[in-house]
């Protein structure tokens, strides 16, 4: 017995070496499944008003460019709204009231981009909306050009996001002009591009096609921009396409977001989770 | 340690270059602890230090393990570096141990804190040629910007 206390005290340093390292590895791990406890994440209240503070000085210098943004993203809504005054008409004089378009059930929160890593293989951006403005986990993010990720955390005050770069993140999205469906991927190395894959070998993809969002999933309609075909490669022996898009959003100067909220969102992922489970 | 974290969070974690690299200045903190400092309680400051970290990088576990490690190594590398161990007091750098033996104590260090907090946090072993040069650079990175730093504390 008195050995082995000796033995122990001996090696005690060692042995503590040991157990914390296993702790930092049980974090690692467990961090890596889905479930983020969101305490320990950027989206906490510290640090994430750490970054808010940071981030009030920072957008100080990317004025102009974020007012560019905002006159276009001014143009488009215009754009949206002249469309919605014609579909209106329409619909008056059709006098076609037994009709609600899904889109009615859609609106848009603006949101802050306050941290962004994009040199990881798992990157992470936080906004500085939270469960206050209603966010919830799922829900979609995009900016003028196209999409940015899916929310996958929520606090209070803050939500982080996962971007397309992040190589867990998978975004079902479609050929705009034929209508074919595939995952797109990240491979990791590089932010501005971002593969499809899954389409077969007969489907005609011709360098400079719009990738869309499919709208098979509640998370973003149909529709949204994500970016376009830079290269199109079909490998030996394989029967899909090797695609390389190119993102629609540059993740390097991501300032103002909108998260789309959906009221239908839940409704349709617990009656999917019942055939799921 | 604040003022390490702050700049490590606010200046050092946006200096990504090209997207392959960013320096991890702040294990200058653990380098530079005395050597008055028991083992124990270095492993456990190691451990907060790196727990800060990854809070803010939502890296949970990946810089507290490497931290860990490099508080581990620490004491074992300078007593097998330098004869006159005993003789040692207070903080660890150039002044106390020569620059030659600074610097490669801050080399072998940093080298095995990025390797280990880079392979953990891509976590796979696809892209194992990108995840290797990028160790290879931030670790460059680190290792030149903490010496010049000591160059320039000397002045």
């Amino acid at each position: 017995m008195r050995n082995l206390l000796q033995l122990l005290s001996k090696y005690s340093i060692l042995l503590m070496f040991v157990a914390l390292e296993i702790v930092s590895l049980i974090l690692v791990v467990r961090n890596n499944e889905y479930q983020r406890n969101a305490f320990f994440t950027s989206a906490n209240v510290i640090a994430g008003w750490n970054y808010s503070v940071y981030a009030y000085f920072a957008q100080y210098f990317n004025l102009r460019e974020e007012n560019r943004l905002l006159q276009e993203e001014n143009i488009q809504l215009q754009n949206q709204l002249l469309t919605a005054k014609n579909e209106l008409q329409r619909v008056i004089e059709k006098k076609d009231s037994g009709y609600v378009s899904a889109e009615l059930n859609k609106h848009y929160i603006s949101a802050r981009v306050i941290n962004i890593s994009s040199s990881k293989r798992h990157n992470y951006l936080t906004i500085n909306r939270g469960e206050r403005d209603s966010l919830k986990k799922d829900m979609g993010v995009i900016n003028c050009y196209g999409v940015v990720g899916i929310i996958n955390n929520t606090s209070r005050q803050f939500a982080t996001v996962i971007p397309i770069i992040n190589t867990s993140m998978q975004l079902s999205c479609k050929i705009k002009n034929n209508d074919a469906c595939g995952p797109l991927v990240w491979n990791g190395k590089n932010y501005r591009y971002a593969n499809l894959t899954d389409i077969a070998k007969h489907i005609t993809v011709n360098q400079g096609d719009t990738i869309v969002t499919s709208g098979f999933t509640p998370t973003f309609p149909e529709g949204i921009m994500v970016g376009v075909v830079e290269e199109v490669s079909t490998p030996q022996g394989s029967s899909y396409h090797s695609i390389k898009v190119r993102l629609a959003a540059d993740y390097k100067s991501l300032g103002y977001v909108s998260v789309i909220a959906d009221r239908n969102l839940e409704e349709q992922k617990k009656l999917e989770g019942e055939y799921m489970d | 340690m604040i003022i390490v974290v702050l700049l490590q969070v606010f200046l050092f974690n946006n200096l990504q270059m090209g997207g392959i690299c960013t320096p991890m200045v702040y294990i200058l903190f653990l380098i530079a602890l005395p050597k008055e400092v028991q083992r124990w309680q270095e492993l456990l400051i190691g451990a907060a230090l790196g727990f800060i970290i990854d809070c803010f990088t939502n890296t949970l576990g990946v810089n507290m393990s490497a931290c860990i490690l490099l508080c581990y190594l620490r004491p074992l590398l300078i007593k097998s570096m330098t004869q006159e161990y005993e003789r040692l007091n207070g903080e660890i750098n150039s002044d106390s141990l020569g620059f030659g033996v600074y610097a490669k104590l801050v080399t072998i260090l940093t080298f095995a804190h990025h390797t280990t907090a880079i392979l953990l946090e891509s976590f796979t072993t696809s892209h194992l040629w990108l995840t290797l040069i990028q160790i290879v650079i931030s670790s460059a990175l680190t290792i030149l910007l903490l010496l010049g730093y000591e160059l320039l504390r000397k002045r």
